[in-house]
């Protein structure tokens, strides 16, 4: 079965910093996977290469078995292939649009009529339990879960193959962070999407990840079954990882 | 949205902006509806104070000075806005542009911006007056050089800022069309502080071009215009004060009521500020 995201050989660097080294990882189709790392280990540099806002040096990422360039066309393509839900998203929404206005840029884009994306759009905000009020209000009027849940719906209405959320539950409280990747989890398995996490909160990733991949210094140190690397970390750094993080053991 | 608009009465400073401004176009458009001459000479009544004749007095020469400063307020009023719009679009344009695309682009702009505001406006002045003579249009390109360096390198420092913002790189994400992307989401976080400095540059550019007359660079008698009202008055400052309490005065509504509408302006474009009192969901 072809990777959802296929990474090979990969190298990023800024100036003379090498920040991702020569990285190669597959994300299996239909798998929630968790990229885990300590803040600067490259993981964010590794998502916004994959969502294609930001160029490699060397090496190719492939979505879906799909290589994408720069222009409109192949950023529209890759819209329908992969959507990010950014760490804070009430900033991903921007703030002198209404929510309603958010969602209608997808119809133009995606071409669709504006009713049958608003049907979608109903049954997503139902889904998400999100009351359609919100469509008229403006991302500050809205409570920060709610902008989060607006933010996903809008990836959502683009129909992508894989989610890609980078520090999904920061700044949430725990049941909040619980409710959140409850719905993910579901989200996955309903709409047949891979999920794609990057985060430095180990029990994120072992609450909800099939596989996971560990980074340190811009280089995947250990990878395989989340339940097999948390019981038996072979690597050194795992090791340090899951014993620095008390909730996890 | 209209309800939005309302604010402007709502707001204290609003409403004084409005009355200053509404003042002085009252001013500005009174001496077309009074249809007096500003221009009409008549030495015996020179210097007059004013009276149900002249309701602002004469100037030295016996004109009448309702007349002659609401002609030099319609031309200050018709400059200062014709240069402070060119100068916020283009600069805004040009300043966005650069912002937004980087690299060689950015460089030269900023180059462009960095010697324009190096240039001193007086020499530069000479210089145009030098090669186009004097007039209304050397003067109106003049200060349009002259001001959009500040209108550009706000636009382009916003744009910068804003480019990095999550919500540009979500809708760059979702493939929305770059256009859309500069119309929607970028100008409207730009447009506040530019429409702000457009208001404070309003007074500043009628000041501007009181200063070039003065020096005969600017509006050419007979035309009237505050500034050499205001330095014809000050001349003969010690036998009558009304020519230079009156265009001084005029100024002095229009740069108070242009920068309370502005900043009242800005908090009206804010969505933030506009929509507090509705409350979170």
């Amino acid at each position: 079965m072809t990777a959802a995201v296929s990474i090979s050989g990969v190298s990023i660097g800024f100036g003379p910093v090498t920040v991702i080294d020569d990285l190669s990882l597959d994300v299996p189709t239909g798998t929630t996977f968790g990229v885990v790392g300590e803040s600067g280990s490259g993981k964010t540099t590794l998502l916004r290469a994959a969502l294609g806002l930001q160029g490699v040096k060397r090496g190719e990422i492939r979505l879906m078995g799909e290589l994408f360039g720069g222009s409109l066309a192949e950023t529209r393509r890759r819209a329908r292939v992969i959507q990010p839900i950014f760490q804070d998203p009430a900033a991903a929404l921007s703030p002198r649009c209404r929510i309603g206005v958010l969602m209608d840029e997808v119809a133009k884009v995606l071409g669709e009529p504006r009713d049958s994306l608003r049907q979608r759009l109903d049954e997503i905000l139902r889904r998400l339990g999100l009351p359609r009020a919100i469509l008229d209000k403006y991302p500050h009027q809205i409570s920060g879960g709610q902008a989060r849940r607006a933010a996903i719906a809008r990836a959502l209405l683009m129909r992508p193959r894989i989610l890609a959320a980078d520090e999904p539950t920061a700044g949430l409280d725990v049941s909040v962070q619980g409710e959140l990747l409850n719905l993910l989890q579901e989200l996955r398995q309903t709409e047949d999407i891979t999920l794609l996490i990057i985060t430095h909160n180990l029990a994120v990733v072992r609450l909800i990840a099939d596989r996971v991949a560990v980074m340190q210094s811009g280089r995947i140190v250990e990878q395989g079954e989340a339940n097999a690397v948390f019981a038996r970390p072979h690597h050194a750094y795992t090791r340090e990882l899951l014993n620095s993080w008390p909730a996890t053991s | 949205m209209t309800a939005r608009w309302f604010r402007i009465l709502r707001d204290r400073n609003g409403r004084l902006g409005l009355l200053f401004m509404g003042l002085v176009l009252l001013l500005a458009l009174s001496g077309l509806i009074l249809g007096a001459d500003p221009n009409r000479i008549d030495i015996p009544q020179r210097l007059a104070a004013p009276s149900f004749a002249h309701w602002l007095g004469t100037d030295n020469l016996g004109r009448d000075l309702t007349a002659r400063i609401s002609a030099g307020t319609r031309s200050a009023l018709t400059l200062a806005l014709l240069i402070v719009a060119a100068s916020a679009f283009l600069g805004a344009v040009i300043g966005t542009a650069a912002g937004l695309f980087g690299r060689w682009l950015d460089w030269v702009v900023t180059a462009i911006f960095d010697t324009l505001s190096a240039f001193p406006a007086l020499i530069l002045a000479f210089s145009l007056v030098a090669l186009y003579g004097t007039g209304r249009q050397t003067f109106v390109i003049l200060a349009i050089l002259i001001f959009m360096p500040q209108f550009g390198r706000l636009a382009r420092s916003r744009a910068q800022a804003l480019r990095h913002q999550s919500f540009v790189e979500a809708e760059r994400l979702l493939g929305v069309h770059p256009l859309v992307i500069v119309l929607r989401h970028i100008l409207p976080n730009i447009a506040g502080p530019l429409i702000v400095l457009a208001g404070m540059n309003i007074p500043v550019v009628i000041t501007f071009e009181a200063g070039l007359s003065f020096l005969g660079l600017g509006v050419q008698p007979p035309a009237s215009s505050l500034g050499t009202l205001i330095k014809d008055g000050f001349i003969y400052m010690s036998e009558s004060w009304w020519p230079t309490i009156g265009a001084a005065g005029t100024l002095a509504f229009a740069t108070l009521g242009s920068t309370l509408l502005a900043e009242t302006f800005r908090d009206i474009l804010d969505p933030k500020s506009a929509t507090d009192a509705e409350g979170r969901a």
